[in-house]
């Protein structure tokens, strides 16, 4: 299946099933909402072999390039009918298990994410191990027939929701950094695993606390081999930085369009609306020549930092504008339209946080790319 | 261009306008093929050449070549070709009733005689003449960046003193065309900056360590190097779709990408950026032209907004 086939043939289907693909909810005004939007969304598009395209056969797929994917996820937000944060966690934890879970675990476990029949998170972040992600401490210990795993996780995006999780662990001495983390992949509802949810400043609880308590995980859910979750992680990385961060490209061109439909006249800066079209500008062209590079099997590193970095600048550029554009909405507006732009603006601030912060960036772009030397 | 032929030809233009500015420049640009290759690949011969021109801060009569041949003509040197005064984008010349009333800029070549082309704004159109230089007043331009060898042009020729317009050109394909040109050379002197601010950053100690290692230091640069990114991204882009819009955003995004550049590289070298005895100095006044050079990154991107206020929509920009 070529691109412009692909293209051609999705979208007339979009067009001919919007009524079921937007369901009964317009605009969905609880994370609740979203997530079964998102269900729903990837169910019907997986049984019409659209969510298919782009991933390996052994999984389920149909095969075909990367680029499949990348516009299936730009058609879908574009036309707003999934959020492109929820939907994105496809995108980073399917490739990580078709690379690293042995190959019957990828073939039953990745058609389920695909299809939306599950969710599945990140266990990345800890309390004491924020940027510094080489720090974590839940620790894995051997037991027979697996591992057993003690500690914390937080910023878990969707772990409230989640059947399966993709765990980072402790399984080397303290102090072995890097070289002594071991992936696993783990249900989410074994025994000893307890989730809350954290309340945001935006309002939707979109991450958890995961507290583990002598969970025991079989031995041939390991991802990789034992020691190297670092590799994994690292793998996983690129593909927040490319694909995903494509769809969040639609996301943001949708939502300045939204704006310019929605300000009252005289309300928006032409200087203003000027520059943040530009830096979507910018933002697409990058993140466009990242997908061909991609899909031509070329191997992603340090340079994705610069997508990183032109996102979250485009982010919170997009939704200034909002706040200026749309101040009353924003400010005092109680109605559903005002609500999202509300939560959005608020969301964009956390744009420049996850997935690694502006400075982790910058310090990736001096070190990596500039080849300044080591900053400590 | 094939990849070895590629490598043979940049290398080539990277000899001549590290040892050649101005007139020299000119001819081994014209010894080299440049402007069959203008012509043949553009896309290639404009990204690869005002790069290099910009990191080698050289000056040459290429943009004359370019706009010339976006608009479909071949003059043959040492005719030159009148651009737009600072600042502006649209043609330097109007009809005014029976007169020609030109104002503009020029590169070297319009001193060396002959005829100079000439685009005039008439009623809907766009009119391009051959006027012979003695008719204009024409002054070299001292002013921020002696080498850039600019030269200012006015003056008020009768129609009836003129030979018949040649075409009727398309204005808007031959900006397109320079603002990528003057885009890409953008480009060029601001990684060049950033080259220089860099090796100053690992060889400059304080507090016993290179500057380097410092967080401000390195962040300033990382910043650079991200806007130069944004711009060439852009500048790439504008081939494929062939816009004057997204020429218009690449040569504004080189340009602010330019003066970030200029900004953060200058605090990076400190004192030593400040004097003659460093050549930062150069890059710094060559931006600031340049960016004023076919419009400036200010006013492309306030008429940008104005026209997606007013239009209420975003354009569509880069398919996958």
């Amino acid at each position: 299946m070529e691109l412009d086939e692909f293209r051609s043939s999705l979208d007339d289907w979009l067009d001919q099933n919007e009524h079921l693909l937007k369901g009964e909810h317009e605009a969905a005004e609880t994370l609740d909402d979203q997530m079964a939007q998102l269900a729903r969304v990837k169910r019907l598009t997986y049984d019409a072999g659209y969510m298919r395209w782009g991933w390996p056969e052994r999984v389920g797929g149909l095969g075909g390039s990367s680029l499949l994917r990348a516009y299936l996820g730009e058609a879908l937000t574009f036309r707003g009918l999934v959020e492109p944060g929820i939907y994105s966690m496809t995108e980073v934890l399917a490739p990580t298990m078709i690379d690293y879970a042995t190959p019957e675990l990828a073939a039953t476990m990745v058609p389920r994410l695909l299809r939306g029949d599950e969710t599945w998170c990140q266990g990345f972040s800890e309390p004491g191990t924020g940027s510094n992600l080489a720090a974590l401490s839940c620790r894995a210990t051997r037991t027979d027939g697996g591992w057993s795993v003690t500690g914390q996780k937080v910023w878990t995006s969707l772990a409230q929701y989640a059947q399966r999780c993709v765990l980072l662990t402790r399984t080397g001495a303290s102090d072995s950094a890097h070289r002594g983390i071991t992936a696993l992949f783990v249900d989410m509802d074994s025994a000893g695993i307890e989730v809350r949810p954290i309340e945001t400043m935006h309002g939707f609880p979109e991450f958890s606390e995961v507290f583990f308590d002598g969970v025991l995980v079989p031995l041939d859910r390991t991802l990789g081999q034992e020691g190297q979750g670092w590799s994994v992680a690292m793998d996983l990385l690129p593909y927040e930085r490319s694909t995903a961060l494509w769809h969040r490209a639609a996301y943001l061109q949708q939502r300045l369009a939204g704006l310019l439909r929605a300000a009252p006249a005289g309300a928006l800066d032409p200087a203003d609306v000027g520059e943040v079209a530009q830096l979507l500008f910018a933002l697409r062209a990058r993140s466009r020549s990242t997908q061909r590079r991609l899909a031509s099997g070329e191997r992603l590193g340090p340079e994705t930092s610069i997508d990183k970095v032109l996102v979250a600048t485009a982010e919170q550029a997009v939704f200034d504008l909002v706040a200026d554009g749309l101040s009353v909405s924003v400010g005092t507006g109680d109605d559903p339209a005002s609500g999202r732009w509300r939560r959005e603006f608020l969301y964009s601030r956390a744009a420049t946080i996850y997935g690694g912060t502006a400075e982790i960036q910058r310090n990736i772009i001096a070190r990596r790319l500039l080849d300044l030397g080591a900053d400590r | 261009m094939e990849h070895a032929e590629r490598d043979v030809f940049e290398r080539g233009l990277r000899h001549a306008v590290e040892a050649h500015t101005g007139a020299g420049l000119d001819a081994a640009l014209a010894e080299l093929g440049w402007p069959d290759a203008l012509v043949e690949d553009t896309q290639e011969a404009v990204s690869v050449f005002f790069g290099l021109q910009g990191s080698a801060l050289a000056s040459s009569s290429a943009l004359d070549r370019v706009l010339a041949c976006s608009i479909g003509l071949d003059v043959p040197p040492p005719a030159g070709f009148v651009l737009p005064p600072l600042g502006r984008w649209t043609p330097p010349a109007a009809l005014d009733g029976a007169r020609l009333v030109v104002r503009g800029l020029g590169t070297q070549s319009l001193l060396g005689g002959g005829d100079a082309v000439v685009v005039a704004q008439a009623v809907n159109t766009e009119l391009a003449f051959c006027v012979p230089t003695a008719e204009l007043t024409l002054r070299p331009v001292h002013g921020m960046d002696p080498g850039l060898g600019l030269v200012e042009v006015h003056g008020t020729v009768p129609k009836d003193a003129l030979a018949p317009e040649v075409v009727a050109p398309s204005w808007s394909s031959a900006v397109t065309l320079a603002q990528l040109a003057v885009g890409y050379e953008l480009v060029g002197a601001a990684r060049a900056m950033l080259e220089l601010a860099r090796q100053h950053a690992l060889a400059r100690v304080q507090f016993g360590q290179p500057i380097a290692r410092f967080q401000a230091v390195r962040h300033r640069l990382a910043e650079t190097l991200v806007g130069i990114e944004a711009a060439e991204g852009v500048l790439d882009a504008a081939w494929e779709d062939g816009s004057p819009v997204t020429a218009a955003v690449a040569k504004a995004l080189a340009g602010r990408g330019a003066r970030t550049a200029s900004r953060h590289c200058q605090q990076v070298l400190a004192g030593i950026g400040f004097t003659t005895e460093h050549e930062f100095h150069r890059y710094a006044k060559r931006v600031l032209v340049l960016d004023e050079l076919f419009g400036a990154s200010r006013s492309l991107t306030r008429e940008l907004g104005q026209d997606l206020v007013s239009g209420r929509r975003m354009p569509a920009f880069a398919p996958l």
